[in-house]
Formats: structure tokens, C-alpha cells, sequence
């Protein structure tokens, strides 16, 4: 059993936790829910050992604990399985497992055959042997619990551990999480996406900033009442108003393939795609089927194998990135931290990043100078427009929450006007507030005209805003559906290949 | 608001440098302890202002050392280890030296021609490593390293054919340059008949076009965005095996330039006492300073200083000459660790300021659900 | 990857001050320091300084043969000394600053041991006038108040390439030069034509270990090591080294590899570590001490005078040991080869 009493946590400034009261029963999985910037993630860090409360106590089984660092956590039997993933792609699952608790079982039979162990028994199915380059989010997300076990915690904390998940990962975890507590395991689950805390906790905390508003029973509460609790507000929808769809192409895909530059089958394969202004389209599908390439074919990161791209008349297959996005196509990459932002940069020369060669951001003879009073006053109109909560626009943009990050993107390529935007889970790991104020923009400019290619591992995302939903699997598309019509087990089947002749699938975009 | 920002931020910026350097007396004096060595002598003589002629050969030492340190802090920001700048200087300063001895232009235009030729020669020589890691992603530091090795003997070879007959002579060296085309040095220590090198101007220039280009220029903005982050760089359009490309020769033209304040304020001539180890001194003098025009010309005095000061430590505090080599390798190290501490405090400290103001001023943080 | 080249910086940042404290496991100066204190007024002894080279007081060779004869004077003159080493990599200005230091310190009799220091003297002697200079191994600096002392390394080399090939046993020997200078091939020219003149048909591996102007072959053991290891696998058995410290290198190889060397400048079967003078041969002696003593002993009594002083075979400026007793079977042909170059009937080639 796990009890939190009275957790207090100041910063200068600010309080980020206020008298915190959490009691999590041995063997359940208690959720706790809250916006982004409700405290979660203090909490999280103090029940971890990374932060130490200034106020309050913590008890494991009755007994008071100081948790100094992540190592007097982990030694407690307390583990952590972060949002992001860390682990080595080009090492083993076994070299990732034991790196920094090689004491435990060393780092060869032994250790190998209890994580054979650990994976066997909770069902994670898990090779030692397999390198996580080759493995999905899923299994990725599988061996950070397998660190966790391996490591011997009894009580596993999960932050936001399916927002990187399609339908079916959703379900394999959950249920992965409750053959662990049958075994007496305790897990905390943090999320603010309510249907799926509904569906697997035991009981839910609400956390609203700072502070524990409320434990409820899952039974006895909706969806709509938790978001209440949660936000105090009416929780937005992502549902998509009237089509603004015309006939005239922006972005044109003809026959687009991709070859794998290490042999074996195409990464992309015959992709067919039309988007029309005003239109949006989504691709749905497990990650890993092409999304990646499919979007670094578009915007010229790579060049494809075969077919063109058309941005309306010009065929831009053979263009450079930045030809390309002068052309008027605007990026919102999937992982900002890696390709939307410099971490440690200010915020205006966020802004300018992407649009370098935009004349707004260029001065002096030859127009060579970067103007940087321009790119300021452009930032301040975004922090403005884009609400994006920072106190100056010269702090960098690694210390702006993911939601802010998010919107400051979202601004940086609305701003220029683009004719397409290429979004890639625009609202993947931020807040609900940042996430409709971010829907709110891609329909704005959707009603003005813009083409955008949706990509997004969050169904409900793809269903409210697509105008047309493509299901993309193995590299090929494999499906048509209209979001107005479709379940989530139609979409998930077509995801995962279960139904190729789905009856609702359109022969024409099916694969060859 | 800002300046507040800016003041501790500058003040965090110095908190590293000074850490460093007292960690590196500490260690040094523990050394010095530790040898049976005079520890208070030591930093007494160390410590001792430096006579009007020294702080000229310092400041002339440093000029050198400036270029060396900025050609090797370009890379940097890209995220390029440029060791091969050794190599660059070297084969740069033959090359100048060889067509400057010429005399085929009168004086100033002779001293521009051998700039020219130095700048174009360090930059193909980088070029080579910038080609193979662009076209067969070859490692820079192994390029280079190898590049340095052909250039020492590519230039012993080219030497020996060109080098004026040496007779008895134990110097080789190519055909001195005109006395039209000899930048004079300026008296500007009083008190010293050592003259600073003229060349110190190129110095100067360097650094503030080194500054100009990489804060105000596109080109600029481009390198340090790929060197803040390449997958982001990628993204934004950035090209960046161009980038790699264009960087490594322009970080190569720079190194080009490290010898001719030798070249044409003191040495005249390419031999075999030209000064080696100068684009090794840059690695260290540019990572000390933080690749920042200003902090390398700090560094760059620091490190000419300590050189400087290891006659005295011999002769008035009888300790061996490597004890300045010490010092100078531990206060590298220590500054690099102080620097990523630091840094990784500031984010930290940002972070958390940005969340404490924000959680301060929002009345609610719920704004953004009503856009 | 901006942390792995931070890493890789730091590393190589790191590993070129090792490399440049591996090269110092002498002390090379602290001995003494007591000179320091200028004597009192009255029976004011004279000041020497001595500003070596590369490598210093203890590198065993070329800096301890010049070490040797300011102690010779010290012991026999009554003279003050006081040393000061260069290191690897120092600006010009650095050697200017040592000798001018020195002069500030006192000592107004320079030896400016290695000719790297021609330039500094050359413009140290310009302002210095009533300071009295001795450059070693060089005459590019010139003038009313410097003696050049120069040897006739071929002549010395000549006679211990001629022990060498007289007592090789596989027909094949080899030449290890510090750095690839004027001055080191003159050591190579004179080694082999000794060598040839006893077998025309030897073989002779020739390697230096680094190019101007990187000095650091003439202190750098590693390197020697390898350079003679690398000699005696292609199966020669006995190696000359003109390699200054690096010799120690050589030295060690030659007694890993059981095989002979030859050393130089010092008689090194006296000065080397203890553990390997038994592989050394005989040795190259460039007497640098009688050098410096001759011009210490000629300032004492008044007779200095400019200019360049050759020490040759004739001047006993160059000679070869006979410490250890290798080369007493062939003492007769060697010193028969000696007479015949002071009688001039052998020229021995310089370059």
C-alpha cells in the first residue's frame, strides 16, 4: 500500500504540489488524472525520488520513507516507466535491460533467462535477444516495464504510457497491467485520456492544480463528469463542423514508393493520396507502416523511388526540404523535441527555424542577414495568437511545457500561410486545453483553405478532424473510410491487416 | 524583465570559467604538494605581473592562438571536431610562404596574396575531410587526423624541393618574404621594445566576422541550428551536407590564417622552427572559451599567459617546465566539466523559473481549453 | 551526438596533455634551483644559464652532454649556473623570453643549447650586448658576442657505422633519426658511409621519427620504440638512433628484441637507464660538454672569441666509447679508420 500524506512541493514562486493526499491499495491500478501542469509530474518525481517534498510524508506499507534519489525509490520497489522511452536503439533488448543494474544478474545467462522469466509470466513477449531498433512503440513500452520488473519493483508508476499507442497496443497493455496486479503488483497510471481510465483503473484520483481534488470510484462516474472534475470546464471535442472540402488538388501523390535502402520489402509502395484545399485528410494506422516515410518523402527529406508529388501543378519529388516548404508547405513533425525545435534556443529563433529563407526574417543587402527584430515581433504576435504561456519570448523553448511547445509550432507554420500542412500527431503528449486550442487552429485554417495531411495514432483526433481517413499498413494504403461512419474496431482492424477486404474499403485504394 | 535574465545569465556564464580555474589550482597546487615542489613560490611567480615585453609576446601568442581556437570553435558549432586545423595551418603557411617569397606583388598586395593563398589552401585541405564525410560519411576526427599526417609530410617533401639551399645551415626553410611585403608590428606596450604583431588586426576581424556571420547571417543561423540539433536542422530544410561541407571549409580557411601573423610579423619564411601544435592549443583554447568570440580571446590570453610563464616558474621557482602543461590540462578539464554542470543547471533553473512565473501570473490555468 | 563530440574534445584535449607529460618522466630542471640566488658582491663567481632544448636536463643525451660541461665548469670554475628547458609546441617568443630572463635573472653568459634557438639568439644578442653567447649546432646567428660551437657529427657517425658493420651478423643494420633535419642526416650520411666503407653491400634501414616542425621526435620515447621494434622484426641487429630522448625508445626495444644499439651524443652505456646499457654498442660522443666548458673557461680568462668553433674528430670534439667493452675486438680497425679521417686520407661526406 502506498500513502501519500499532506505532500507539499514549492518552487520559487510558485506551489506545484499542495497538501497531496494519495492512497493506492496493494494490487490495483489507481489512475491518476489532471490536466497538464495540474502537479502529476512533481508528484510523480517525488513518489520516484527525484524531487523531495518540502512537506509531507510517504509511506510503502506502512513504513515512513525518504526517497532521496531514483536509486532509494527503485531500492523501495518503486520503478518508473517514463513517456519517452530510454533506450539504446542499436543494443539488445537484454544490453538495454541490464544496462545500469548490471549487479543484479550480471549481464549474460542469468540475466537473459530472468528476463525470459519476467516476460514469460506477465505475458509481455519479449526476445532478450531482439535489438529495439527493430521493435514497435508497443514492444518498446513492454521492455521499459520489463526494466522496471527486472529491477524488482513491486509498485510501477506509468506517465502517459499510451499516448504513443494504437487500439490494440492500448488493450495488450492493459491487460498486461492487470496480470501484473493480479500478482500483487501496484500500478499507478497517469493519463488525462478519461475513456481508458475509465476502462482499467481501480480507482482515479484527480489531481487540479496541485492538488488532489478528488478519489472517485470508475463505476460510479462518466467520462464527462471526471473531465469536469478535471478541468472545471466543458472538455472539448475534436468533432470537425461543416466540409469545406472543394475539387481543386494542393497535394497530389501518384504512385510513390520507397525503397528500402537495406533491401527487404518497400517502405512505401504505390501511395496514391489526393488532398484538395480546404480538405483534411487523416491516415490512421500502427506506427511504423510508412507514416514516418510517407511524410519525409513529402516534405523532401528523402526522395522518392518512384512517382511524384504534386504541390498543385509543380512536381516537387526532386526538391530539396527547403524548396519545398517555401513552396508553401508548412511541417508539424511528430517528435518536436527531436525535429520541431532547438531545446536550448530562444523561442523567436524557434520561429525563424523552418522558414530560414522567409523574406519577413531577412534583411541587409542580398537579404542575407537574419532580421532578428522581425522574428521577435513575429514571435511576441504568436505568443499572442497561439497563447503560448511562456513570460518572454527570449526564454528557450526547452523550458516551455509540450503543449506550449506545441502550440509555438502550430503558430511558427500557420503564420506563414502554408497551402498544406503536414501534421504529425499534432497533439501527441500535450494537454487537453493545448490540444483543442490546436484543433481549433488546423480547423480555422482548414475553413481558409488549407490542405492538411493528418497523421495521428489518436483515433478520436483522426475521427473529429478528418475529412477522409486513409488507413496506411506495410507501406501501402489499405483503406478508405469516412470518419462520420467508422468504429474504432473498423479502423483497428484495418490497422493491423485483420480485415483487408473490409466491405467499407474502397477496392481503389486498396494495395496492390 | 529581460535584463534580469540577462545579468544572471551572465553571471552564470563567468560562474564557470572562475569554478573551473580555482578547481584547477586546487589540483595543481595539490600536485606541486604532493612533488615536494614550492607550492607558494609557484603561484607567486605564476601570479607575478608580467614585465612590459612579456605581455607583448603574450598578447602575440594569444593573436595566434585566437585564430587557431576560432577555425576549430567553427566546427564546434556545427557539431565538427576539426582536428585536423594542425594540419591546416601547417600546409596553409608553406604554401603562403612559398608564393609571398616570390615577391610577385609589391608589398601590401603580396601580403594580401598570401593571405588569399593561405585561406584557400587550409580550406581545400579541409575540404578533403568535408568531401569524404558528406560523400562516404567518413568521421571528421579521422580524417583529419590522417589529413594532418599527409600535410607534415607532404610539406617536409615540398620543403626540402623548395627550401633555399641550407648549406650548412640547420633550418630549412623557404625564401623569405620582401621587406616591402613585412607587416610591421605596433609598439602599443610601453615600456617593451617587443612589438605586437601587426597581423593582430586579422585577428580581430576574424573573430568579429566569426561573431557577425554566426549570430546575424542566415548562413549562420543555419550552422547553429544544425549543431543545436541536426534532426531538427534537417527538418527546417537546413542542407545539411552542404552544410558540413561549407563549414569544414570555411573552418579550414580560417585555419589557413593561423600562421601568417608568423608568417609576416616575425618568422618571414616557412622552415623548420615554424611553431607546431598550434591547431592542438585551438581544440583546447576554443573549448575553454566556450566557442564564443569573446571567451576564446580570454582563453586564448589565458593560455599564452600560462606558456609564458613557464620560463619564470624554471628559472625563479626551479620547477620543471611541464608544470604549465599540467595546469593547462587541468584547467581544460575542469572547465568542461564546470561548463556542463552549469549548463545543465541552467536549463533546469529555466524550466523551472518559466513554470513558477507562469503558475504566478495565470489566474487560471485553464485558458487555453476556451480557444 | 553533441555530447559525443564534447566527449571526443575533452578526450583528445586530455590525451594531448598526457602526451605532452609523457614525454617529461625526467625532471629536467629542479636540480638546481639553488642557482638562483645571485652570489654575493665581492667575489661575484660567473653566471651561466643554460637554455636547452627539447627535453631538458635528463634526457640522457645531447641536453645532459651540454649539462655536463656547465657542471664540469661549476665544479672546476666556480661558476653560477642556472637551467631552463623549451617545450614541444612554444611559440618563438618563448625561447626569445627564456634566454632574456636568464639575463634579467643574472646570468650574462648564455648557452643556447640546439640550433631551434638561432633566431632567439640572433636577436637577444642584437640587444644584448654585453651578454656573451654560446649557440650550439647552428651558425645562423651571427655576431661580435656569439661563439657557434658545431660538431663533426658525419666524422663520429662514420666511425660507429663502421662498428656497426663490423659486428652485424644478418648483413643489416639501421639509422633512427630524432627529427629530419640538416643536422640529424648529417649524422646518417657519416653512419652509412662508415658502414658502407666496411661492406658496401650492407643493408641499412633508414626512419625519422617526425618532420619539421614538429620537434617532439626528439623526446619522444613511444615513437623511437616503435620506429627500432619495427628495425630489428625486418631483421636488423643493430640500430643507430640520432633521436635525442626518443634513444630511449630505441634502447628499449633493443633490449626486448636482444639486439645491439648504438647511442649518441652522451657516452649512453654510462647515462641510460641502468636496465638497458648493456645493449648499447658503443656510442656516437658529441662532446657539447667540452663545447661549453671551452667557451665557459674562455670567457673566465678573457679569451673569448666569435664566431664558429668546430669540434671535430681532430679537436676531440667527436669520438666513439669504448664503456662496456663491446667493441674491443675491433678497437684496432676503428681507431686505424679514426687516423685516417684526422689525416684527411677518408673525407668523410656531410650531406
Amino acid at each position: 500500500m502506498v500513502e501519500l500524506h499532506g505532500i507539499t512541493k514549492r518552487f520559487p514562486g510558485v506551489v506545484a504540489n499542495k497538501d497531496i493526499e494519495l492512497t493506492v491499495d496493494k494490487g490495483t491500478i489507481h489512475a491518476i488524472v489532471g490536466e497538464n501542469g495540474a502537479g502529476k509530474s512533481t508528484l510523480m518525481k517525488i513518489l520516484y525520488g527525484v524531487q523531495q517534498p518540502d512537506e509531507g510524508t510517504i509511506m510503502v506499507d506502512g513504513n515512513e520513507l525518504r526517497l532521496r534519489t531514483p536509486s532509494d525509490a527503485i531500492a523501495a520497489g518503486i520503478g518508473m516507466v517514463f513517456q519517452h522511452f530510454q533506450l539504446a536503439d542499436n543494443f539488445t533488448v537484454l544490453e538495454n535491460v541490464v544496462l545500469g543494474a548490471e549487479g543484479l544478474h550480471g549481464i549474460g545467462d542469468s540475466a537473459r533467462d530472468t528476463i525470459r522469466e519476467l516476460s514469460d509470466g506477465y505475458g509481455l513477449g519479449i526476445d532478450p535477444e531482439a535489438l529495439v531498433a527493430d521493435l514497435g512503440v508497443g514492444a518498446r513500452q513492454r521492455i521499459e516495464i520489463l526494466k522496471v520488473l527486472y529491477r524488482g519493483a513491486r509498485i510501477i508508476i506509468l506517465d502517459e504510457p499510451t499516448a504513443v499507442l494504437v487500439p490494440q497496443e492500448v488493450s495488450e497493455l492493459f491487460d498486461n497491467l492487470r496480470g501484473l496486479t493480479a500478482e500483487g503488483f501496484t500500478v499507478i497510471f497517469i493519463s488525462h485520456k478519461l475513456d481508458e481510465v475509465l476502462q482499467v483503473a481501480d480507482a482515479i484520483t484527480v489531481i487540479r492544480r496541485g492538488t488532489t481534488v478528488a478519489e472517485v470510484d470508475p463505476k460510479r462516474v462518466t467520462a464527462r463528469q471526471l473531465a469536469e472534475l478535471m478541468v472545471g470546464t466543458e472538455l472539448p471535442s475534436a468533432h470537425t463542423e461543416q466540409s469545406t472540402v472543394t475539387d481543386t488538388p494542393v497535394l497530389t501523390i501518384e504512385a510513390t514508393s520507397l525503397d528500402n535502402p537495406f533491401g527487404g520489402p518497400r517502405l512505401l509502395d504505390g501511395i496514391d493520396l489526393t488532398i484538395h484545399t480546404g480538405e483534411i485528410v487523416g491516415i490512421a494506422g500502427v506506427e511504423g507502416n510508412g507514416q514516418a516515410e510517407l511524410v519525409e518523402v513529402i516534405m523532401g527529406m528523402r526522395e522518392p523511388s518512384a512517382g511524384r508529388i504534386l504541390l498543385g501543378e509543380l512536381d516537387t519529388s526532386t526538391w530539396q526540404t527547403r524548396e519545398i516548404r517555401e513552396a508553401g508547405i508548412g511541417y508539424i513533425p511528430e517528435d518536436r523535441h527531436r525535429h520541431g525545435l532547438l531545446l536550448e534556443s530562444p523561442l523567436w529563433e524557434n520561429v525563424v527555424l523552418g522558414h530560414q529563407t522567409e523574406p519577413t526574417y531577412r534583411t541587409g543587402p542580398g537579404r542575407w542577414l537574419i532580421n532578428s527584430s522581425a522574428a521577435k515581433k513575429e514571435t511576441q504576435q504568436i505568443v499572442v495568437q497561439y497563447d503560448v504561456r511562456t513570460p518572454s519570448i527570449d526564454v528557450t523553448s526547452g523550458s516551455l511545457s509540450g503543449g506550449n511547445q506545441q502550440k509555438l509550432i502550430i503558430g511558427r507554420e500557420m503564420r506563414r500561410n502554408p497551402r498544406v500542412l503536414v501534421a504529425a500527431h499534432p497533439t501527441r503528449g500535450v494537454d487537453v486545453g493545448a490540444q483543442a486550442a490546436i484543433w481549433g487552429h488546423i480547423r480555422d485554417a482548414r475553413r481558409n483553405g488549407l490542405g492538411v495531411l493528418l497523421i495521428s495514432a489518436d483515433l478520436d483526433e483522426l475521427v473529429g478532424l478528418s475529412d477522409t481517413i486513409r488507413v496506411i499498413l506495410r507501406g501501402r494504403i489499405v483503406g478508405q473510410f469516412n470518419p462520420d461512419t467508422v468504429t474504432r474496431e473498423e479502423l483497428g482492424a484495418a490497422m493491423t491487416g485483420a480485415v483487408a477486404d473490409d466491405a467499407r474499403a474502397d477496392p481503389k485504394e486498396q494495395g496492390h | 524583465m529581460s535584463t534580469r535574465f540577462d545579468a544572471r545569465r551572465i553571471l552564470r556564464a563567468i560562474a564557470a570559467p572562475v569554478l573551473a580555474v580555482v578547481v584547477a589550482v586546487v589540483v595543481t597546487s595539490l600536485i606541486l604538494a604532493a612533488a615536494n615542489d614550492p607550492v607558494g613560490q609557484v603561484w607567486s611567480v605564476i601570479l607575478s605581473p608580467p614585465k612590459p615585453r612579456v605581455v607583448a609576446a603574450i598578447i602575440n601568442a594569444a593573436t595566434v592562438y585566437y585564430l587557431s581556437a576560432v577555425a576549430v570553435a567553427i566546427g564546434f558549432k556545427m557539431n565538427l571536431f576539426n582536428i585536423g586545423v594542425d594540419g591546416q595551418y601547417r600546409i596553409a603557411a608553406f604554401f603562403a610562404a612559398l608564393v609571398a617569397g616570390q615577391g610577385w606583388l609589391p608589398g601590401p598586395l603580396n601580403v594580401l596574396l598570401g593571405l588569399a593563398v593561405a585561406v584557400l589552401t587550409g580550406g581545400i585541405w579541409a575540404a578533403v575531410a568535408g568531401i569524404l564525410k558528406v560523400w562516404r560519411g567518413v568521421s571528421e576526427v579521422i580524417s583529419t587526423i590522417m589529413l594532418n599526417a599527409i600535410a607534415t609530410f607532404l610539406v617536409a617533401l615540398l620543403l626540402r624541393k623548395a627550401a633555399l639551399e641550407p648549406g650548412g645551415s640547420n633550418i630549412v626553410q623557404t625564401k623569405p618574404i620582401p621587406e616591402s611585403s613585412r607587416v610591421p608590428g605596433f609598439p602599443l606596450i610601453p615600456g617593451s621594445s617587443r612589438e605586437i604583431y601587426g597581423l593582430v588586426i586579422l585577428a580581430i576581424l576574424v573573430g568579429i566576422a566569426y561573431w557577425f556571420v554566426l549570430n546575424k547571417t542566415r548562413f549562420g543561423f543555419d550552422l547553429r541550428a544544425t549543431g543545436a540539433s541536426e534532426t531538427a536542422a534537417v527538418a527546417s530544410g537546413v542542407n545539411v551536407g552542404r552544410m558540413v561541407a561549407v563549414s569544414m571549409i570555411i573552418s579550414g580557411g580560417v585555419a589557413g590564417l593561423v600562421g601568417m601573423p608568423l608568417l609576416f610579423g616575425q618568422d618571414y619564411s616557412y622552415g623548420s622552427t615554424f611553431q607546431p601544435g598550434l591547431g592542438f592549443a585551438g581544440i583546447a583554447i576554443a573549448l575553454l572559451g566556450r566557442n564564443h568570440p569573446v571567451g576564446i580571446a580570454f582563453a586564448a590570453l589565458l593560455w599564452s599567459f600560462l606558456d609564458q610563464q613557464s620560463n619564470a616558474l624554471q628559472i625563479q621557482a626551479g620547477v620543471s617546465d611541464k608544470l604549465v602543461l599540467v595546469i593547462q590540462g587541468v584547467i581544460v578539464l575542469s572547465v568542461v566539466i564546470a561548463y556542463e554542470i552549469v549548463r545543465r543547471a541552467n536549463v533546469r533553473l529555466e524550466q523551472r523559473r518559466v513554470a513558477a512565473r507562469l503558475a504566478a501570473e495565470a489566474g487560471t490555468p485553464l485558458q487555453g481549453a476556451r480557444a | 551526438m553533441r555530447h559525443a563530440t564534447q566527449v571526443a574534445a575533452i578526450v583528445a584535449a586530455a590525451a594531448l596533455g598526457l602526451a605532452a607529460c609523457g614525454s617529461s618522466d625526467t625532471p629536467s630542471s629542479g636540480g638546481t634551483a639553488d642557482g638562483t640566488q645571485p652570489a654575493a658582491a665581492g667575489d661575484k663567481p660567473l653566471m651561466v644559464g643554460m637554455a636547452y632544448d627539447v627535453g631538458g636536463r635528463g634526457d640522457q643525451s645531447f641536453n645532459d652532454a651540454a649539462a655536463k660541461g656547465l657542471d664540469k665548469a661549476k665544479a672546476e670554475l666556480g661558476v653560477k649556473g642556472q637551467d631552463a628547458a623549451a617545450t614541444n609546441g612554444e611559440p618563438e617568443s618563448a625561447r626569445e623570453e627564456r634566454l632574456q630572463q636568464l639575463i634579467d635573472a643574472g646570468y650574462d653568459n648564455i648557452v643556447a643549447v640546439g640550433f631551434a634557438y638561432a633566431p632567439a639568439v640572433k636577436k637577444v644578442a642584437a640587444a644584448e650586448k654585453d651578454v656573451k653567447f654560446a649557440l650550439v649546432d647552428s651558425t645562423d646567428a651571427q655576431g661580435p658576442n656569439i661563439e657557434n660551437i658545431t660538431f663533426a657529427e658525419n666524422e663520429g657517425s662514420f666511425l660507429v657505422g663502421a662498428a656497426a658493420a663490423l659486428k652485424t651478423k644478418t648483413n643489416h643494420i639501421g639509422f633512427i633519426g630524432g627529427v629530419e633535419t640538416p643536422l640529424i642526416k648529417k649524422f646518417e650520411v657519416g653512419y652509412i658511409a662508415g658502414a658502407k666503407k666496411v661492406d658496401p653491400d650492407l643493408k641499412i634501414d633508414v626512419k625519422y621519427l617526425t618532420q619539421p616542425p614538429d620537434f617532439s621526435g626528439f623526446s619522444s620515447v613511444d615513437k623511437g620504440k616503435a620506429a627500432a621494434e619495427g628495425m630489428y622484426q625486418q631483421g636488423a641487429d643493430i640500430v643507430y638512433h640520432a633521436a635525442g630522448g626518443s634513444g630511449g625508445g630505441v634502447f628499449q626495444a633493443a633490449k626486448a628484441a636482444g639486439k645491439w644499439a648504438i647511442g649518441v651524443d652522451s657516452d649512453q652505456a654510462l647515462t641510460a637507464d641502468a636496465a638497458v646499457r648493456d645493449v648499447i654498442l658503443t656510442s656516437m660522443i658529441k662532446r657539447v660538454d667540452i663545447g661549453v666548458f671551452d667557451f665557459i673557461s674562455s670567457v673566465k680568462d678573457g679569451t673569448f672569441t666569435p664566431g664558429e668553433k668546430v669540434f671535430d674528430l681532430k679537436a676531440g670534439g667527436v669520438d666513439f666509447s669504448t664503456t662496456g667493452g663491446h667493441v674491443d675486438d675491433i678497437k684496432g680497425k676503428l681507431d686505424d679508420f679514426k687516423q685516417q679521417i684526422i689525416s684527411g686520407e677518408i673525407k668523410v661526406p656531410s650531406a
